[in-house]
């Protein structure tokens, strides 16, 4: 070993300045705090220039002279049920149990696969309880969903790379399952604002954004959260 | 590296002596060149460094500094190419070829011979794929566990093993040929 490299190594440290464990966690805190408000305000905005302000629809016109109405269980079911994945994604995605280097790759695959799959099956099960919800809106084919989804989670996905900062180990991967986690918060959103449960809008307007914001995850987190030499 | 994330300043030079002798071992068997082990390992602390206030309570420090090294590495290399590429007129500067062993015209046949099986190993070892090789110096140079050696390269425990056991098996199939040529 070179004679100065302890020196050099530690001068190049004290020249750097770096944050401690209280001031990380104060700083995560802040940035969940501009997650949640600007995934909300995303969707106030959103309810705002499509539908009045309303942040919350029950039902519509299915066609001329055909409404149908969901009732505040089911909304609060869904809405409740997407919620609990909401928050197991974001476990899995921002924890990294206890390793530096986080979950198992097998264990962000399964969750990857998880997280969409539980998403849907909660939506339709629900939903089969109410059957009028099933049916066909052919002027919803779902994407003011798709738009709304991406709305709400694009400010939480940078936020969540923002938190986990960098990871030497499958940064893609980790990457993406942010982007789900950012995508099953945003579907309690979208549970809440669109009355449709007919399986192709469902599909397009609701679980296709959350394989978009898997792949820009994905795309993100190996551009931003690789190991790099600077 | 605990004490330290909790803003303990002075413990960053008993992380240094702690982890450091190990990490530049593995860099420079890694990358056959002193200079460059030297330089990838004090971008492995800096960056541990940076990173001291995600520092989780317990967590076992060594496969991190490993994973970031690895990472290093990979982006060192990565870098080379593209620079010998850009100036192709250079000459080339593989640092994973540099590797000359000397023997001394005096030195008895037997030390030649060893050298030289020493040398065929090597050469095998860089010839290997990059996740064989890592999985090899992981776990026989640095002795991690196929655990730790798993979470370093970022897979499961089996396709460590595997990786593993066909390097060991390249090294014994020169080893084989070593023996019976001599």
């Amino acid at each position: 070993m070179s004679p100065g490299l302890k020196a050099r190594v530690l001068a190049a440290a004290a020249a750097e300045p770096s944050p401690t464990r209280a001031a990380v966690r104060r700083r995560n805190r802040l940035i969940s705090l501009v997650a949640a408000a600007s995934g909300i305000g995303a969707f106030v905005l959103f309810a705002a220039l499509i539908s009045g302000s309303h942040l919350l629809r029950l039902g519509g016109e299915v066609m001329p002279q055909q409404h149908v109405e969901r009732p505040v269980w089911l909304v609060v079911t869904t809405a409740g049920g997407a919620g609990a994945v909401a928050v197991a994604a974001l476990w899995l995605a921002l924890s990294r149990g206890r390793s530096m280097l986080g979950r198992s790759p097998r264990r962000l695959l399964y969750g990857s696969v998880l997280i969409p799959v539980s998403l849907l099956a909660w939506k339709l099960t629900s939903s089969i309880a109410f059957g009028d919800a099933m049916v066909a809106w052919p002027d919803r084919p779902g994407e003011r969903c798709l738009s709304l989804s991406l709305l709400v989670a694009a400010g939480p996905l940078l936020s969540f790379l923002a938190i986990r900062r960098t990871t030497p180990v499958q940064p893609a991967l980790n990457g993406a399952v942010l982007g789900f986690a950012a995508g099953a918060c945003a579907w309690i959103a979208v549970d809440l604002w669109c009355p449709v449960a007919y399986v192709p809008h469902v599909l397009l307007g609701h679980v296709l954004p959350l394989f978009v914001l898997a792949v820009a995850g994905a795309l993100l987190g190996q551009a931003l959260l690789s190991v790099r030499r600077r | 590296m605990e004490r330290y994330s909790k803003g303990d300043e002075a413990a960053f030079a008993e992380l240094y002596d702690a982890i450091a002798p190990r990490l530049l071992g593995f860099l420079r068997k890694a990358t056959r060149d002193p200079f460059t082990a030297e330089d990838l390992m004090q971008q492995t602390l800096l960056h541990m460094h940076r990173a001291r206030g995600s520092f989780i309570a317990g967590a076992p420090v060594m496969p991190w500094a490993f994973a970031i090294a690895r990472r290093l590495l990979f982006d060192n290399t990565r870098r080379r190419r593209v620079e010998r590429r850009l100036f192709s007129d250079a000459p080339a500067d593989d640092n994973r070829r540099t590797y000359e062993p000397t023997a001394p015209a005096a030195l008895a046949d037997e030390l030649l011979h060893v050298r030289r099986l020493e040398w065929r190993l090597r050469q095998r070892l860089d010839d290997l794929p990059e996740s064989q090789r890592t999985a090899y110096r992981l776990l026989r140079q640095e002795g991690l566990s196929l655990k730790g050696a798993a979470t370093v390269l970022g897979t499961s425990v089996t396709a460590v093993k595997l990786r593993a056991h066909r390097a060991y098996v390249a090294l014994r199939a020169v080893l084989r040929d070593a023996e019976e040529a001599s």
